[in-house]
């Protein structure tokens, strides 16, 4: 087991735990919180995979996933927000 | 050398997201929850991607690491925010009795 590997089992480990937080958190806004960071987490993951395997266009993976993680936690947020009025 | 100094960075990074995982049930509410988990993931974000460019070189790779990092150092405290933001707004208030 490389470095790198070991670095990716730590961080499956992490978002199990924050998985949990989701799970069982009292609000709705723990479990948005948890979905943030599990984000966050998930973009370190396919970076770590495009390092180990040495294909680059993982990393474009990577950028989508940034981008549509920040617009659904936003969105969700405003949904919460107005209480599920769009307009 | 250069990879020591790297493969140093990245465990600094996971020690920082560790904490950042015992402070989402180390607290008991969830404006204390919101402040550890949005700094620590932050910092830890920064480390780790700090080590991932160092680790790869000066090559195309590094500079879309980099774009990742910057667009997530601008974006990560803005949707921590708009949680914050909801949170506040829909008449979420801190229980009293509740101990840290």
């Amino acid at each position: 087991m490389t470095f790198l590997e070991t670095t990716l089992f730590v961080i499956a480990i992490y978002i199990v735990l924050v998985l949990v937080r989701v799970i069982l958190g009292p609000t709705i806004w723990d479990r948005l919180l948890g979905l943030n960071a599990i984000s966050a987490k998930i973009i370190m993951s396919i970076i770590i995979l495009s390092l180990i395997t040495g294909q680059s266009y993982l990393l474009d993976v990577a950028l989508v996933y940034a981008l549509l993680g920040f617009i659904s936690t936003v969105l969700i947020a405003r949904f919460i927000e107005k209480k599920g009025d769009i307009s | 050398m250069i990879d020591f100094l790297a493969y140093l960075l990245i465990v600094i990074a996971l020690i920082f997201m560790s904490l950042g995982v015992i402070g989402l049930f180390r607290f008991k509410d969830f404006y204390s929850r919101i402040l550890i988990s949005s700094k620590i993931e932050t910092v830890g974000f920064l480390t780790i991607m700090i080590g991932f460019i160092i680790l790869s070189g000066l090559s195309y790779a590094a500079m879309k690491i980099l774009l990742i990092t910057i667009l997530v150092m601008i974006t990560n405290p803005l949707s921590t925010h708009a949680i914050a933001r909801s949170a506040f707004l829909s008449g979420y208030t801190i229980n009293q009795e509740t101990r840290l």
